[in-house]
């Protein structure tokens, strides 16, 4: 057996921990019935890697088998590192009909003319996700193991998601990508976090939204809890409008986990007591950041209770609008009247 | 724009009506839930967010014998939104029908002029200053206990007690030295 098996093989069992070790390695098929039943997952970790190196040797698993479990468990905890959206644009006619098979064989092909050596998996999820992991070698040395890239493309939509891609190698990978699904560009959707899967529902809108209306819902009244009739809210009704408001912005019940936004502003200074720095010129460079465990049900509760103003403003209704969760801010023109707006970017 | 006034309406009969003013709408809940469970008078609650309160309950809304202002030491906007709304309030409240509840006194982030501030005002409209815990079930009753003896008197259903003259012995004073720096 290889050394460099040892070590992606040795690697991958420390990045497992204990409890999702078993599950793992159940829906791998790397290992016989009997070797599986005489794992003891009560042991340390230490005395597992070992049982797994000489298991490896017995079995003359190659690095193919490693990398295969190491998807398995990729592919069922999705939510580690940073996952950046990126979309597709200008799909060509026969865009829609690309299907897996055809998909795999182009994107190999592809990415193979770009990089002489580079290692492919493509898996495909029971959710209909594509999902794809690229070691990357160069033309001198053999694909990395350690450090791979994972791509989740659902097929039939102008969406990719990514993790651990470096500069280097993102314009091979957009390139292999707009080929093999059929469009002409890709760019990138400002929008990264960790939880892939609340990326994903706020890009694909799969959550529950709210569209405004001008009558009520006729089942309002049975969403009420009972109350007691000798309490009595005075501002009822507005404070329904702004929790309707609320929604129509931002969705309804469980919202995707966004866990920040970023605005980077690049506007004039504005202060009629400062006037060195009014009277600057060049724009006033500072970046806010919103983070929570769940920025979205916050602001939402922000517009709900009436901490920020309703109707919501548009560059906080924008996240989930345009799906982005980065934004630059630039002033619309010379002069100081000039309203902020969010640049096309 | 009208205020709320103390007298305009006619009393009920072994029945007291309370009004809680909270910006942030959190602990009033709490607090309303807890005041309605007490069995000697007929207590109502009215919520609200901030005053004025809208046109259009004018007419079901009772008489409201006490107003409680509640303020949250965390936040600023709490106090400033409790501070925009006593304009509203008829001057006959401030003898005895206002006062002010206060919760998160004891957090370390909160900035001690704000609690010095709160002080200020209850002092200067003669109000008493209560202060409550809104995250015990313990600390809700305890609030609840000490507005429903406030509540009582003001409804008039105390004998012998007046408004007026609980709050000359319960008001809000603000020590001589509150503004000179303390030698700890």
């Amino acid at each position: 057996m290889e050394d460099s098996t040892r070590r992606v093989l040795q690697r991958l069992i420390r990045r497992i921990p204990t409890p999702q070790l078993k599950t793992t390695l159940e829906k791998w098929s790397g290992m016989t019935v009997a070797q599986r039943g005489s794992m003891d997952y009560t042991q340390t970790k230490w005395a597992l890697t070992e049982k797994l190196l000489s298991l490896c040797e017995e079995n003359d698993w190659t690095t193919k088998h490693i990398t295969e479990l190491e998807m398995i468990y990729v592919i069922d905890n999705p939510n580690q590192g940073m996952w950046h959206g990126f979309q597709l644009l200008d799909p060509e006619d026969d865009a829609h009909s690309v299907e897996l098979t055809q998909f795999k064989e182009q994107f190999k092909s592809h990415l193979g003319e770009l990089v002489r050596h580079v290692s492919v998996k493509i898996k495909k999820h029971t959710d209909e996700a594509v999902w794809i992991r690229i070691a990357w070698g160069d033309s001198f040395s053999r694909p990395n193991h350690l450090k791979p890239t994972y791509v989740v493309h659902h097929l039939q939509t102008p969406y990719v998601f990514v993790t651990g891609l470096t500069s280097k190698q993102k314009p091979l990978l957009s390139q292999a990508l707009v080929l093999s699904t059929r469009h002409h560009t890709i760019k990138d959707a400002n929008l990264s976090g960790r939880k892939l899967t609340a990326i994903r529902d706020l890009l694909m809108k799969q959550y529950q939204q709210v569209f405004p209306t001008n009558f009520p819902s006729p089942l309002a009244e049975k969403n009420e809890t009972v109350s007691n009739p000798k309490i009595e809210r005075e501002q009822a009704g507005p404070g329904a409008h702004r929790h309707q408001m609320a929604c129509e912005a931002f969705g309804d019940g469980m919202l995707p986990q966004l866990q920040s936004a970023v605005y980077k502003l690049e506007t004039k200074f504005k202060d009629h007591t400062n006037r060195t720095m009014t009277e600057r010129d060049e724009p006033f460079k500072c970046i806010v950041k919103f983070e929570s465990t769940n920025l979205l049900e916050s602001l939402r509760y922000c517009a709900a209770s009436g901490i920020a103003s309703t109707p919501v403003t548009p560059l906080l209704s924008s996240i989930p609008l345009k799906g982005r969760n980065y934004f630059v801010i630039t002033d619309n023109g010379p002069g100081p009247s000039s309203q902020m707006h969010q640049s096309q970017n | 724009m009208s205020s709320l006034k103390p007298f305009s309406k006619l009393p009920g009969l072994n029945t007291a009506n309370i009004l809680l003013v909270e910006s942030e709408e959190q602990f009033q809940q709490s607090l309303a839930d807890a005041l309605v469970e007490e069995t000697s008078v007929t207590v109502n609650v009215r919520l609200a967010k901030s005053l004025p309160l809208p046109l259009e309950n004018e007419e079901s809304r009772p008489r409201i014998d006490l107003v409680v202002f509640i303020i949250n030491l965390t936040s600023e906007l709490s106090f400033q939104s409790a501070d925009a709304s006593l304009k509203y309030l008829d001057p006959g409240y401030f003898l005895g029908k206002v006062c002010f509840l206060v919760t998160n006194a004891r957090n370390a982030s909160v900035p001690t002029e704000r609690l010095d501030t709160v002080r200020k005002l209850a002092a200067s409209l003669h109000c008493p200053l209560l202060f409550a815990e809104d995250q015990t079930p313990d600390g809700v009753t305890n609030a609840t206990e000490r507005l429903l003896t406030i509540l009582k008197v003001a409804a008039g259903l105390v004998p012998l007690a007046t408004a007026l003259y609980l709050s000359n012995l319960t008001q809000c004073t603000v020590p001589l030295d509150i503004d000179q720096p303390s030698f700890d």
